[in-house]
């Protein structure tokens, strides 16, 4: 596969989405979605069961119509040009299906020809696919013996079987194990380092944490504004933190200028919060000085996963908030935490 | 990729993930030991026992074996058909096959001719069991070739039903039973309604005889005065227009029928067909029997009962044409992607 050159590129995003919207009869799965996921770059899609991901998804994948607003996949809006949004994109759904009597190699040779490959186009295309993913031990084996991760591998080359500049993957991660994981995550980051757009949605918050360039939250259907992303993250941050006395380094931390408030204690040890990470370097240069032997010092949880956490916390409060306020307004418009982003500038797409 | 291509692939897809498996090849093989069993029951029946061989016996055994493949045809299609679509999306692979540069088009396309060139297995199966009544003598050409055909084309309109369907419904389960209902609707409700409306409007009928009495003394033969009693009878001939689509009188009534030296069909069709046709002849409500101006009553033999009555196969292969074309039309319409509006419930992927 060779990478893509920027000036095939229309856009320097291939997904952008502008208040799009889709309900299910009184469900409204999603209200309002507006980001952009560049080239080049693999973009988390994140938030909780039923924040509407999955729907999401499906409208970027030319499966599902918006209610409202807009979408665009390598430039092409899905609704109008069906066809062009399908040659460009590829899309790996949460749901693992396959072809139970095929095997491994069939399968993907009859969706090179399902996109228009010829005969032998889509032989050689299988052959390499069963490389990348290395399923060349099953490869003439039928589907339905896969075992799951194997049939997310299978379902991860189909996605990509025509080149695809952008890439869809609905949950990837769940139910491989560490090791599978470890190497989707190669494998995704080189198609990102090849220009292509990737977008990946995961509940696995550790696994995005390590292979995102940036994330989109999706709470409650809206995606959240960049606000209140920046509010999410100056929050208090948890660091975990171990010396080789730890009940001594514990009962010094008032003194080292933590307020107790801010410390906390689970099952492996201690909690401490610092606004930013300029607190924690200030704090573990200060005990250090002080002569503590620290052992580890760390974030006891990840980037995004901190502000996921932190939104739906947030995103709770603004909910009760809003409860209270509807009940003395009933026009209170539930949408008001949110605030769209402004349409990008096409760049020319027209 | 053209449409055709694109069609192919579908086709050798369908053929190769839905169609092809150990158990499949198991039922066609009961299939044929089934056909087995009905040659040669007919074959000892209308060769063997007669000892005079029936010169055309084989147009009998020819058209019994085309009834066979036709109920088991029928019986086997709606299951083969009615999970194309909502079966595929259930397995999770509808989704995956919507996102290449397949169209919905060639995707219900692919699926229904899958449908149907499978129904056409049972078919092919048979042929040899045909070509054995043709040996035996007696066959027309057109006859065998004609019912060849319109068996084809019912087999496609039931594949076309399930696949619609499918498309239609959101339950796999649903759309197969569903597909059955529609084909028995065709085959025993055209029935039943034809029985039931015939039973339901009836007609009465005035009947005047005059009976032979005595004979006087001059040996002339005395009649007794005319009688007259009435009775009601039951008007099928309103209602034969019911029995137009159904399947199997669709197939009647579109072989070319062949008849003996005293008017009679020679096969299975001819009869089912002279059957169908005598409906349509109005009651007589009047009728007269005299036994003393003795007139032979003469009922017209079966050649001049169809000839002077119209065929109707064709109105009944235009409304199945439609009834199928429609459920394509319609599970196409629901297939579409992206999809707009979904009924409740239902799922894209």
């Amino acid at each position: 596969m060779s990478a893509l050159a920027p000036a095939d590129l229309p856009s320097a995003f291939g997904i952008e989405a502008v208040g799009a919207a889709r309900s299910f009869g009184s469900v409204h799965a999603v209200r309002s979605a507006t980001f952009t996921a560049p080239y080049g770059a693999v973009t988390g899609l994140i938030g909780p069961n039923g924040s509407g991901k999955t729907t999401l998804m499906l409208m970027l994948a030319s499966l599902l119509k918006p209610d409202a607003g807009a979408v665009r996949i390598a430039g092409h809006d899905p609704v109008t040009e069906p066809g062009a949004v399908r040659a460009a994109m590829g899309w790996m759904p949460d749901l693992l299906g396959s072809w139970a009597n095929l095997s491994v190699r069939t399968t993907l040779e009859l969706t090179g020809r399902l996109h228009g490959l010829t005969r032998p186009e889509a032989r050689t295309r299988a052959d390499e696919l069963i490389g990348i993913v290395r399923l060349e031990a099953f490869s003439t084996q039928p589907t339905r013996v896969l075992s799951r991760g194997q049939k997310q591998r299978l379902s991860l080359a189909r996605a990509i079987v025509h080149d695809p500049r952008v890439l869809l993957l609905d949950e990837p991660a769940s139910g491989l194990d560490p090791e599978a994981r470890v190497e989707l995550r190669g494998i995704v980051r080189r198609f990102a380092d090849e220009g292509r757009c990737i977008l990946v949605s995961s509940h696995v918050l550790a696994e995005l944490e390590e292979m995102a360039d940036s994330a989109v939250y999706l709470d409650a259907g809206t995606t959240v504004s960049e606000e209140r992303i920046a509010r999410a993250r100056m929050s208090l941050r948890s660091w975990r933190i171990r010396g080789l006395d730890d009940a001594a380094l514990v009962a010094a931390l008032p003194q080292l200028g933590v307020d107790a408030s801010r410390v906390h204690a689970d099952h492996q040890g201690t909690l401490v919060g610092f606004a930013s990470d300029e607190a924690a370097a200030a704090f573990l240069t200060h005990a250090v000085g002080a002569g503590f032997a620290i052992t580890a010092f760390a974030p006891a949880v990840g980037e995004l996963e901190q502000t996921f956490l932190e939104l739906s916390r947030d995103g709770e409060r603004t909910a009760a908030q809003q409860l209270a306020d509807r009940a003395e307004d009933p026009k209170e418009d539930p949408n008001k935490g949110s605030t769209p982003k402004p349409p990008q500038d096409d760049g020319g797409l027209r | 990729m053209t449409f055709a291509t694109g069609l192919g692939t579908v086709l050798s897809l369908e053929l190769r993930q839905r169609v092809r498996g150990r158990a499949w090849y198991i039922l066609l093989g009961v299939f044929a030991i089934l056909v087995a069993v009905v040659t040669a029951a007919l074959t000892f029946a209308l060769v063997g026992l007669s000892g005079d061989s029936d010169p055309d016996a084989g147009s009998g055994v020819l058209s019994t074996i085309i009834y066979f493949v036709l109920l088991l045809g029928t019986l086997v299609t709606p299951a083969l058909s009615g999970n194309a679509i909502n079966g595929d999306r259930a397995d999770g692979t509808l989704a995956t096959t919507q996102v290449t540069q397949i169209t919905t088009g060639q995707l219900v396309l692919g699926k229904f001719l899958a449908s149907w060139i499978t129904a056409l297995a049972f078919l092919a199966v048979s042929v040899p069991f045909l070509l054995f009544s043709v040996a035996l003598g007696g066959v027309r050409l057109d006859t065998a070739l004609v019912s060849i055909v319109v068996l084809g084309f019912e087999l496609g309109v039931v594949a076309a039903i399930g696949v619609g369907l499918s498309g239609m419904l959101q339950r796999p389960l649903f759309s197969i039973v569903v597909t059955y209902l529609v084909v028995a609707a065709l085959s025993i409700g055209t029935l039943i309604a034809f029985t039931l409306g015939g039973l339901v409007i009836q007609s009465t009928v005035t009947s005047t005889s005059r009976d032979f009495a005595y004979v006087d003394e001059d040996g002339t033969e005395v009649c007794s005065e005319p009688m007259t009693y009435t009775y009601s009878t039951p008007r099928f001939d309103y209602f034969w227009g019911a029995l137009v689509a159904n399947p199997y009188v669709v197939l009647a009534d579109a072989v070319p029928t062949s008849f003996d030296r005293n008017g009679y069909p020679d096969d299975l069709f001819g009869y089912i067909k002279l059957g169908v046709r005598q409906t349509q002849i109005a009651p007589d409500l009047s009728p007269e029997f005299d036994a003393c101006s003795y007139v032979p009553i003469a009922s017209p033999v079966p050649k001049e009962v169809i000839d002077s009555t119209v065929p109707s196969w064709f109105v009944g292969a235009l409304i199945q044409l439609v009834l199928g074309a429609a459920a394509l039309a319609l599970g196409w319409r629901a297939t579409r992607t992206p999809a707009g509006r979904l009924a409740a419930g239902s799922r894209i992927a």
